[in-house]
């Protein structure tokens, strides 16, 4: 009798010990009864007639090209958190992969979306955006940038991705909104869906850290409107200070106000700095346009600061 | 079978050793330096597709410069890569014909990777993967770069043997290649690279292989010499991953420049495509090929930056072939990882309970043959990691 207590304290002390370990690493899961803060709840949502097989996938930035080889790295540049991945399977053999991706910022989340957005795609109000092509869905919201990919689902495939991803939304919570800043973008010309979030080298250039952009066609003429906004007129200051050493037009004076600079990869660059904001257009060699344009935009910049 | 495998201290030796013999140039290298405007240009020939191109290319990930491919062209670069993100590729490739519209359809060379649904977790193709999705999908390839053909079509991500004989897609490739829509047919390599390398230079199918290839591969002389038999079986070798491959987070390369020298002292590589955004990285790319010789600092960074340990398992596969059990290590790797790295062991328990293994583990085999080439000591992990599928899920996070 002793000795059969004896042991059954080793196996008490012992699984313990691994509590103790797994508290450690942080999984421990507050029971339900439990005031305290609960844990993640799933991401994935429940669909009727659609079983999820296999186990949930995740992947982080160290591990993020063992799922998306030659991809990763544009990911990356998106500040990308974490990835989870789930597929459902019917009956009929279809299968929906869902793609959690968790970005650190709802801004990063919309670029890595923009990059990869259709021009002619349908769009729909899923999320903060969303857009589908045939067995393709795609949606951001919030910090999360959504994919999906169905097979053999046939003629339903529309519905059946629009179901699966109002049923995600629903889990993510909330809508989310695209970047406030493009609302400073003059309206005249712009482009639906062109607008776009480049987190790193803007206008290929490491100094010039990120920059927002929109494409505009006026008179048969095509160009690019953006918006750098740094973290203070300092940051403004050493962006432009660079940029300027870069493209070998040295001696210009930097102080707010308008710039036109020879790019030696770009052309005419006409850009305009005033406080934490850079803006300009690209490809726009009319003058009276540009001149246009970028009146315009500054109109839309004050309230920002 | 009776093959020496390597031990980690092995393989560090190996590794240092590896840096010295590749410091020379083979010496017919000089010979074949042209000039480009200023700049020294390196050519090499793709293998049996006779193609000439710079030992720089240019992997496209990110469409949204057009300008960067413009002065990529401008500088003397003509061969080029794009990425197999389904939307980013379609965006990528209308930029990509924008900014060749008018240029000679010859002046350049231009790979294009199809993606097929795989199973995530078995790297197999998921049923019902035909010919004709292929096809339709390279199809659209060609109308968004609004061009009659390719000059590779590549079969993308190959990571299983099956999986580089799927025979759809075999079927489709060479569809592809009697309409004339590709001039030669590829496959990539990013993970189990020596083996996906070794079918393919033994397949009498591929004629290109893209392959993940750098100084920090654990299993880089592996990969190595994969990349000899293909080249002398008159493949062409393309190189990835050279500069960025096996970083960790948030890591930045010690010397990128560096990095690129030592794959392209590799005679067998015919040419390299790295994914340079910025017109610095451009230049400081191309810059490379003024002398391929390694100075004494790049030795002493390369030296140092392959000596820090990795810390995850690079799936190179090895250990399954040397595990008596059959165990699915790299799998049990993951977990552990997801379980002590990443504080989830309700991932780890999942993926150790979906993998339906046996009651005793690493138990009864005595020693274990396992050699793992990150030096871990894979049993004692196994046994850590398993102990989870005795822990009720709701205790699990």
């Amino acid at each position: 009798m002793r000795k059969g207590g004896g042991m059954r304290r080793k196996v008490c002390f012992f699984i313990l010990l691994f509590i103790a370990l797994l508290y450690w690493a942080g999984g421990i899961r507050t029971p339900s009864w439990s005031s305290g803060p609960g844990g993640n709840p799933s991401l994935f949502p429940e669909i009727s007639r659609w079983k999820r097989s296999g186990e949930i996938q995740i992947f982080f930035p160290r591990n993020l090209y063992n799922y998306i080889d030659g991809g990763a790295e544009l990911y990356l540049k998106y500040d990308f958190q974490e990835l989870e991945v789930a597929e459902y399977l019917n009956d009929k053999k279809a299968s929906v992969t869902v793609e959690i991706y968790r970005h650190k910022t709802p801004t990063d989340a919309f670029g890595i979306y923009s990059q990869e957005r259709l021009a002619n795609a349908k769009y729909l109000a899923i999320g903060a955006q969303g857009y589908s092509e045939e067995n393709i869905l795609n949606f951001v919201l919030g910090n999360y940038y959504v994919k999906m990919n169905s097979f053999n689902t046939g003629p339903e495939d529309q519905e059946v991705l629009v179901i699966f991803a109002k049923r995600v939304a629903e889990k993510l919570g909330g809508n989310g909104s695209l970047p406030s800043i493009f609302s400073s973008f003059p309206k005249e010309g712009k482009k639906e869906n062109s607008e776009k979030f480049i987190a790193k080298s803007f206008l290929g250039y490491s100094s010039l850290h990120s920059g927002f952009t929109a494409d505009y066609e006026l008179s048969g003429k095509k160009f690019q409107l953006f918006v750098i906004e740094g973290e203070d007129q300092n940051d403004c200051r050493n962006m432009i200070q660079e940029y300027l050493q870069r493209t070998g037009n040295l001696g210009k004076r930097i102080e707010e106000g308008h710039f036109t600079v020879k790019d030696p990869y770009q052309g005419e660059i006409d850009f305009c700095w005033k406080g934490k904001y850079i803006w300009g257009a690209l490809n726009l060699d009319e003058p009276t346009i540009r001149a246009k344009y970028l009146k315009l935009f500054e109109e839309g910049l004050p309230e920002r600061k | 079978m009776g093959k020496k495998l390597m031990g980690r201290r092995d393989f560090m030796k190996s590794s240092v050793a590896g840096l010295g013999s590749f410091v020379y140039l083979a010496s017919n290298e000089k010979k074949q330096e042209k000039k480009q405007g200023e700049r020294k240009f390196i050519y090499r020939t793709l293998g049996k597709t006779g193609i000439k191109v710079p030992v720089i290319g240019m992997g496209m990930i990110q469409p949204s410069n057009p300008a960067l491919v413009r002065a990529a062209l401008d500088a003397g670069i003509n061969h080029f890569d794009t990425t197999a993100i389904p939307a980013v590729q379609e965006n990528n490739l209308k930029m990509f014909a924008e900014v060749t519209k008018g240029r000679p359809r010859e002046s350049f060379i231009i790979g294009v990777k199809v993606p097929s649904p795989t199973d995530p977790a078995t790297g197999l193709y998921k049923e019902g993967v035909t010919t004709e999705a292929f096809l339709k999908k390279f199809d659209f390839s060609l109308k968004w770069l609004n061009m009659e053909y390719v000059d590779v079509l590549y079969h993308y991500a190959v990571s299983r043997k099956e999986s580089a004989f799927y025979e759809p897609i075999m079927k489709a490739m060479e569809k592809a290649k009697k309409e004339g829509k590709t001039r030669f047919l590829g496959i990539s390599a990013h993970m189990n690279v020596p083996e996906i390398v070794q079918i393919a230079a033994d397949s009498n199918f591929y004629e290109v292989v893209i392959a993940a290839y750098n100084f920090k591969q654990k299993n880089y002389l592996q990969v190595r010499e994969a990349i000899a038999k293909a080249a002398s079986a008159g493949l062409g070798i393309v190189a990835i991953k050279a500069i960025r491959g096996g970083l960790k987070e948030g890591e930045k390369p010690i010397n990128p420049r560096a990095s690129l020298k030592w794959v392209l002292q590799d005679p067998n590589v015919h040419a390299t495509i790295p994914a340079f955004d910025t017109f610095e990285d451009m230049i400081a790319d191309l810059s490379v090929m003024d002398d391929l010789t390694l100075t004494d600092p790049e030795k002493e960074d390369l030296k140092r930056a392959a000596s820090s340990a990795g810390l995850y398992c690079q799936g190179c596969g090895q250990c399954v072939k040397q595990c008596i059990a059959k165990l699915p290590i790299p799998d049990l790797m993951r977990a552990y990882m997801y379980t002590y790295g990443y504080r989830k062991p309700s991932i780890g328990r999942e993926l150790v309970v979906s993998l339906g293994l046996p009651g005793h583990i690493c138990e009864v085999c005595g020693p274990c043959p396992v050699q793992c080439l990150n030096g871990w000591n894979v049993s004692r992990k196994i046994r850590d990691i398993v102990r989870l599928r005795d822990v009720p899920s709701e205790f699990v996070v």
